[in-house]
């Protein structure tokens, strides 16, 4: 803590609490001095503070002490009166917009930090014309008539040599007329001190003159009493001061000039007067005076007696009414001397004198106060003065420092009388108010002085806002600094400085409360900040710094869209009166989402279409894996074969093609509420062409590395043509809230560095908005590939333009978007080479084999599809061939394109299963005649389908028991589509060995002819396997192939059917083979099937056009299928001549046992000689049926059928009745057969007598095994089939 | 009746502030609610002053302004509950249990997997629990 008498306080103490001296001079006195630019009192102003003057004083007590510091305040008589309320008003405005003008220049730079303004020292966080305004303030209030400091304690009396008479002119001086109402109307009183000066002033005046007149003063007016003062030494009148004594005090006048005329000889003589007048005179005078109070006060007041006296004296004086009017203490009243006592010790630093004096009539006035409720009028004056020593008594307090407690609570309460009195105390509760937070402050207690400074704002908006910008300072001095209310109260000053057209201060404290909301979020307040300290710099002219403070609050979108509209409308009002175009790096309007930033290019990769650009990287790579030519090693790619030819430094940066585009998106975001229209959006971007000297490089030619603060220059010259590359430009609105995705290109034209700095755009015509993309995230999705290379962001926007190069452009036609599962397409793959040289060694892969199947010739479609599939015309039915192991497909050799000439190439497509399927093509070419560092280039196209189910189909195939070439097939149709309808066409089996035939009439299957939604259907075929051994092949492959389609509609009987040999249906089902089953080499007995449907109806109408024509559904590797892991047929003789009186019979029969699943099978026969008798029945209703019947001769079909039927018509009668026979040969046999084959085994029986047997009497006893192991085995008996034997007596 | 209610963050930073009054005065309470924060760190730093113990949450009347009496009350993760009214003579045991409601509405809301901490609430929940909670307050 500073000492009281060291702290601000006390030195303002010391300045205003100090004697008067009351100047009395001539004119011819002023005219001297006025040539040094001073009046006479401003000359000897600076003289007059005292800092050691070292005079010794005895004031009431014994003590002898020295007064150390001292300060006179002279003042002319004429302004000895209650200042003017208007004019002093007039001059703290004044005083204030003088201020306001002094900090102009600092506005312009940008508000301090707020670390920067709390490690500022104390006494610089407030500006220092705080303090000329606090004084003057308090001046306001001097010469009140009750406070006895401000009243005169001496009179200079100032004569001019040059003046007639002076002698008289002294007395003509001192002439009541002239003098201070104070001193006539008795509130003080009128005998003070005198002391008399002549002033001689060196330039015109005789010193003899002056001589002569001296010593007739000091014969008049006694020899102490008079002075000569010597001015104006120097003849030239231009002596220059070091630390001029005036600049201080007089700041509006040039310093130099300001005693102009002294000579330092003057000044030494000047400052010895007023030491002297001070020490000599004024000081003893008032030692001697306050003695004399002192004396007179301790015979009336003091001691016990004279305060019991008084009371009663006092109630003695109530039956007196007072009607005196004006000021009831004059000077002779007791209170009056007791209060000049005390201010006249108070000024002599006698606080103890002061303090015990002011308590005395403090007393008094309290039990004055009493009574003097009723007295009306002179309540408030009588307040006044008992305020007044309440002030005064806590100042002395605090200058003595003494008990702080009671100098605060004497302030308060004199504060809060003062309040009381409401507009009359006002300004005396402000010097009270001000004083008191003095004192706070210098005690450290600034926020208690911050909410005195609150109270003592008042009415008036200036001298508020003045008072709240002093009390937010206190704030930040309050230890923690309590910034919140520091920018608050900013905040409220500034609006009332604004409110009395004080901009500069506005904006200052403004300015101020902005590094206090910064870094904060409370965005509503700092919008309101932002927004008012724009405006304010608008008014001042400074459009720069107000376009730069509206910047910020832009992005309100958290705002009401009226405010929306206010901080738009005056920002663009703003921004049109700079009348110039304003470039803001980071304009907030619209917001762009960095995230969203993608880069799409063509290096060797190109795109057909946008879709195609935004497929993952890797999923090309592995399709584009066979076909791009490996170079040296298995690992180099085409990027070490560039780093061969280019520095390193461009190993890294992308590459694309002149003549080519880039193409950036990026999105857009509208912050606010309303619309917004953008126009001129478009890409900054430097091109450094190539010089001859790659390295030169490194240096970047001025003409297009500019920086980004000349970008806009950059990109202008770029739309007046001379640039190396041209940029779009977009136009869009955002509505409120809106995002927009834009796509903005760059194509260079030249080869060389392109660059992509950043984004401009333009808001309403004249801001610019500007964005530069060096702070992508990494993250961000930049360039489409390379992910390998860790490129830094601004290596993503690189790009190193090479030389034009032919770009493959491909499209695939009458593509549908939706299919349906099992539809077959056909598409034309349209391919074309806008430039002039050639490209050549096309080859295409396709991700999808299964779906799209290439053509084989260009323009191979003759007749219309789909009748260009059905068999006929005479077209060689060959099955080609296709080894579609791998997937690439390589055009003919021959196909070179160039200049106009499109390649059209036809593509069979089908949908194989339903669902969303994406097809990536990628077609790789080469550049014929072109020296590049790029030797090929690949085009991408990406399509995605939507395939909705159709047609489910599965086949289950059971053997026929009784033949085992024949097979019954029941196929199961489901219509899975929501709401359509289909067709079913035809069946067919693939390859030649199996033959269909239907096994009910075609209307029967189904009568309704097509298939509703969610319809299930079943029906059975025939299938008949041609292919008798591995001998009889080549018969097999004879059998005609109409024989393996059955067509299944009946109304267009003159429809040829589908030839499913043919490509596209075969490959098709090549693939669909390799897709359904992986077990093809294992089992050959499989059936492949391929249905043939069409749509009938379609729920979609406006789908018609698109009506899928044929639909072909696969189903592949169906397996026979039977409870019974065998089938096995008893060949023999039918009917044998034997002579049974030679011998009995033994007929050789032969067992054919094949094995239909595909495990391991130990089959064995075990034969039984007796007939059971139930088994008997069965085989003979078995019989009925014709299934059972297996024809024993296999060469001749017909012939086998004829038997059948001449069995079926007789059945055996006598069944029963057969007699026994026994089987021979080998009992029980034990054979193992492989999976899906068979075996032969020989048999035996012996017939003793003729007749009709059937051989049903064995049992074939099978066991399954995985492996050689039979750890998990099946096992089973089949019961053997009636096989009749007829024996007869041969004759 | 009650005018304001917010919660500030820990780092002083707004997180929820809503005003219950049909004047435009958004801009006034936010400054009201910010002042306030000073006077919530000062007792928060000087417990003794103040006279509440560390363990409680409620801080008590922060500062009468001259239409407005503040609250205020702090959560043990340092989150600041202000709450404004113009009500004159107010119980602070009803200023208490209206910071419990909003203390558990607060609770709930920032218990949303969704809520990021540290940013603004944006709760439709929350501000309709509020409202509720201020309404019937505002009854007495």
């Amino acid at each position: 803590m500073v000492e009281p008498v060291n702290s601000s306080l006390g030195k303002m103490l010391l300045e205003e609490v100090s004697p008067v001296v009351m100047v009395l001079c001539t004119p011819l006195v002023e005219e001297t001095f006025v040539k040094n630019g001073l009046s006479f009192v401003e000359t000897l102003k600076p003289f007059c503070n005292f800092s050691n003057i070292d005079v010794p004083v005895r004031t009431s007590g014994d003590q002898l002490y020295r007064l150390k510091k001292f300060t006179l305040r002279l003042f002319y008589a004429s302004d000895i009166r209650q200042p003017n309320i208007q004019v002093a008003k007039q001059r703290l405005e004044h005083l204030i917009t003088q201020a306001g003008e002094k900090d102009f220049q600092d506005l312009e730079s940008d508000p301090p930090q707020i670390a920067d303004i709390l490690s500022n020292p104390e006494s610089e966080i407030a500006p220092t014309w705080f303090q000329h305004y606090n004084k003057e303030l308090i001046r306001t209030l001097s010469f009140s008539d009750h406070e006895a400091f401000d009243h005169p304690v001496a009179c200079l009396l100032v004569v001019s040599s040059k003046d007639e008479e002076p002698i008289n002119k002294f007395v003509d001086l001192f002439n009541t007329n002239r003098l201070p109402s104070l001193l006539n109307d008795g509130a003080m009183d009128p005998k003070i001190l005198k002391h008399y000066l002549l002033v001689h002033d060196n330039q015109d005046a005789t010193t003899e003159r002056t001589s002569k007149v001296l010593s007739e003063m000091r014969s008049t007016f006694g020899n102490n009493e008079c002075n000569l003062l010597c001015t104006n030494s120097s003849k030239e009148g231009n002596i220059e001061h070091q630390a001029n004594p005036w600049a201080s005090f007089k700041s509006d006048v040039s310093a130099d000039k300001l005693g102009c005329a002294l000579t330092g000889d003057d000044i030494v003589e000047i400052k010895d007067l007023m030491q002297e007048f001070a020490s000599r005179h004024v000081i003893p005078y008032m030692e001697q005076k306050v003695r004399e109070l002192n004396q007179q006060i301790s015979a009336t007041r003091k001691g016990l007696r004279n305060q019991i006296k008084n009371l009663w004296w006092r109630k003695g004086k109530d039956d007196v009414p007072d009607s005196t009017k004006g000021s009831m203490y004059t000077f002779s009243s007791t209170e009056s001397q007791i209060r000049i006592l005390g201010d006249y010790a108070f000024m002599l630093h006698d606080y103890e004198l002061a303090l015990s004096s002011y308590r005395l009539i403090s007393t008094d006035y309290k039990l004055d106060k009493a009574w003097k409720h009723y007295a009306g009028v002179q309540v408030a004056s009588h307040l006044c003065n008992y305020v007044s020593v309440e002030e005064m008594m806590g100042l002395a307090y605090f200058i003595s420092d003494q008990s702080k407690k009671e100098a605060e609570y004497c302030m308060e309460n004199a504060f809060s009388t003062y309040m009381k009195l409401g507009k009359s105390g006002f300004q005396n509760s402000t010097r009270c108010g001000l004083w008191w937070a003095e004192m706070l402050k210098a005690r450290d207690q600034y926020k208690e002085a911050a909410s005195v400074y609150f109270r003592i704002c008042g009415e008036e908006p200036l001298h508020a806002a003045v008072m709240l910008e002093q009390a937010s300072y206190c704030f930040v001095l309050t230890k923690p600094a309590m910034l919140h209310k520091y920018g608050f109260h900013l905040v409220l000053s500034g609006d009332h400085y604004k409110n009395c057209d004080q901009v500069n201060h506005a904006i200052r404290t403004y300015r101020s409360a902005i590094s206090v909301y910064k870094s904060t979020t409370w965005s509503h307040i700092k919008d309101h900040v932002y927004f008012h300290i724009g405006q304010w710099y608008a008014i001042v002219g400074m459009h720069e710094v107000a376009v730069r403070n509206m910047l910020k609050v832009l992005d309100c979108g958290y705002q009401s869209k009226a405010t929306q509209e206010i901080f738009l409308r005056d920002f663009f009002n703003i921004v049109k009166k700079t009348g110039m175009k304003h470039e803001v790096v980071g304009l907030q309007l619209p917001v762009i989402n960095m995230s969203s930033l993608q880069v799409i290019y063509d290096d060797h990769r190109t795109y057909a279409s946008q879709a195609s650009a935004l497929v993952e990287e890797s999923i090309w790579q592995s399709l584009e894996d066979d076909i791009i030519p490996s170079l040296n090693s298995g690992k180099s790619n085409w990027l070490e074969l560039q780093s061969k030819l280019l520095p390193k430094k461009y190993k890294e940066s992308n590459v694309c093609v002149a003549g080519e585009s880039v193409k950036v998106d990026l999105e857009f975001r509208n912050p606010l509420l309303i619309s917004t229209s953008v126009t001129s959006v478009s890409l900054i971007c430097e091109l450094t062409p190539n010089s001859d000297d790659l390295k030169l490089v490194d240096k970047e030619p001025s003409s297009s590395s500019l920086g980004p603060e000349s970008s806009t220059e950059h990109n202008q010259g770029t739309t007046s043509g001379f640039s190396s590359f041209t940029l779009s430009e977009v136009d869009f609105t955002l509505s409120g809230g809106e995002k927009k995705l834009v796509r903005l290109t760059v194509t260079p034209s030249e080869e060389g560095i392109l660059k992509i700095v950043g984004v401009r755009w333009e808001l309403s015509g004249s801001i610019v908005g500007v964005h530069h993309f060096q702070s992508v995230p990494a993250k961000a999705k930049t360039a489409k590939g390379r992910k390998k290379n860790k490129l830094t962001p601004t290596d993503a926007l690189k790009f190193l333009v090479i030389k034009s190069l032919p770009r493959l452009e491909g499209s695939m036609d009458h593509l549908p978007e939706t299919l349906h599962a099992g539809d077959l397409r056909y598409l034309v793959l349209e391919l074309k080479n806008k430039s002039d040289s050639p490209i050549k060694n096309l080859k295409m892969k396709i991700s999808h084999p299964r779906f799209v199947s290439p053509g084989n010739n260009e323009e191979e479609l003759t007749t219309e599809f789909p009748d260009c599939l059905k068999k006929g015309d005479g077209q060689t039915i060959v099955q080609h061939e296709t080894n579609r192991t791998s997937s690439v497909f390589a055009f003919p050799k021959d196909i070179s394109l160039q200049g106009d000439r499109s390649l059209k190439w036809p593509i069979w497509l089908r949908a194989a299963i339903p669902g969303t399927i994406s097809l990536y093509f990628t077609i790789y070419y080469e550049m014929e005649n072109v020296s590049s560092i790029m030797k090929y280039r690949t085009l991408r196209m990406h399509y995605n389908l939507q395939v909705l189910p159709s047609l489910e189909i599965s086949f289950g195939i059971t053997p026929s028991p009784s033949r085992l070439q024949e097979f019954l097939v029941r196929m199961d149709i489901v219509n899975r589509s929501k709401s359509d309808y289909f067709q079913i066409r035809q069946l067919s089996t693939v390859g030649c060995r199996w033959g269909i035939s239907l096994l009910q009439p075609v209307d029967t299957i189904l009568p309704s002819k097509s298939l509703l939604a969610g319809q299930a259907l079943s029906c059975f075929f025939m299938i008949k396997d041609c292919k008798k051994s591995e001998t009889e092949e080549d018969k097999t492959m004879s059998l005609p192939p109409s024989q393996t389609d059955v067509k299944l509609f009946t109304q267009d009987d003159d429809e040829k059917l589908f030839d499913i040999v043919n490509s596209p249906l075969a490959s098709f089902h090549e693939s669909e083979r390799s897709c359904q089953g992986a077990s093809d080499q294992v089992n050959p007995n499989t059936v492949d099937f391929i249905l043939i449907s069409r749509l009938a109806k379609s729920s979609n109408p406006s789908a018609v056009p698109d009506l899928p024509k044929i639909l072909s559904h696969h189903s592949c590797h169906n397996r026979i299928r039977s409870s019974n892991p065998l089938s096995w047929s008893l060949d023999g003789p039918q009917t044998i001549y034997h002579d049974f009186s030679t011998s009995l019979c033994e007929v050789k029969l032969k067992m054919i046992i094949r094995n239909t699943c595909d495990k391991l099978a130990t089959v064995s026969i075990e034969t039984n000689d007796y007939l059971p008798e139930a088994a008997a029945p069965s085989p003979s209703s078995g019989n009925q049926s014709g299934w059972r019947y297996v024809p024993t001769v296999t060469e001749e079909m017909k012939l086998t059928s004829d038997v059948m039927g001449s069995r079926l018509g007789k059945p055996p009668s006598s069944m029963e009745s057969s007699p026994p026979f026994i089987w021979s040969g080998l009992s029980s046999t034990k054979v193992p057969i492989q999976p899906m084959s068979t075996t032969e085994i020989p048999l035996q029986i012996s017939v003793f007598s003729p007749g009709i047997y059937n051989l049903s009497s064995y049992k074939l006893n099978w066991e399954l095994s995985e492996h050689e192991n039979a750890s998990s085995s099946s096992s089973g008996t089949c019961q053997g089939y009636p096989y009749h034997l007829t024996v007869l007596q041969s004759e | 009746m009650i005018v304001c209610v917010s919660v500030v963050g820990h780092q002083n930073n707004p997180l929820y502030i809503q005003s219950f009054t049909d004047a435009d005065d958004a801009l006034k309470l936010h400054h009201i609610v910010h002042c306030s924060l000073d006077v919530i760190e000062e007792r928060v730093n000087n417990p003794k002053k103040s006279g509440t113990t560390l363990n409680e949450a409620f801080l008590g009347l922060l500062y009468p302004t001259v239409n407005y009496k503040v609250y205020g009350y702090l959560t043990n993760t340092k989150v600041k509950f202000i709450l404004v009214t113009t009500d004159l003579d107010v119980r602070d045991t009803d200023v208490r249990s209206f910071f419990r409601k909003f203390h558990a509405a607060y609770v709930d809301a920032v218990s949303n997997p969704f809520h990021v901490p540290g940013k603004k609430i944006t709760s439709r929940t929350f501000a309709q629990t509020v409202s509720n909670i201020v309404g019937s307050y505002g009854l007495n």
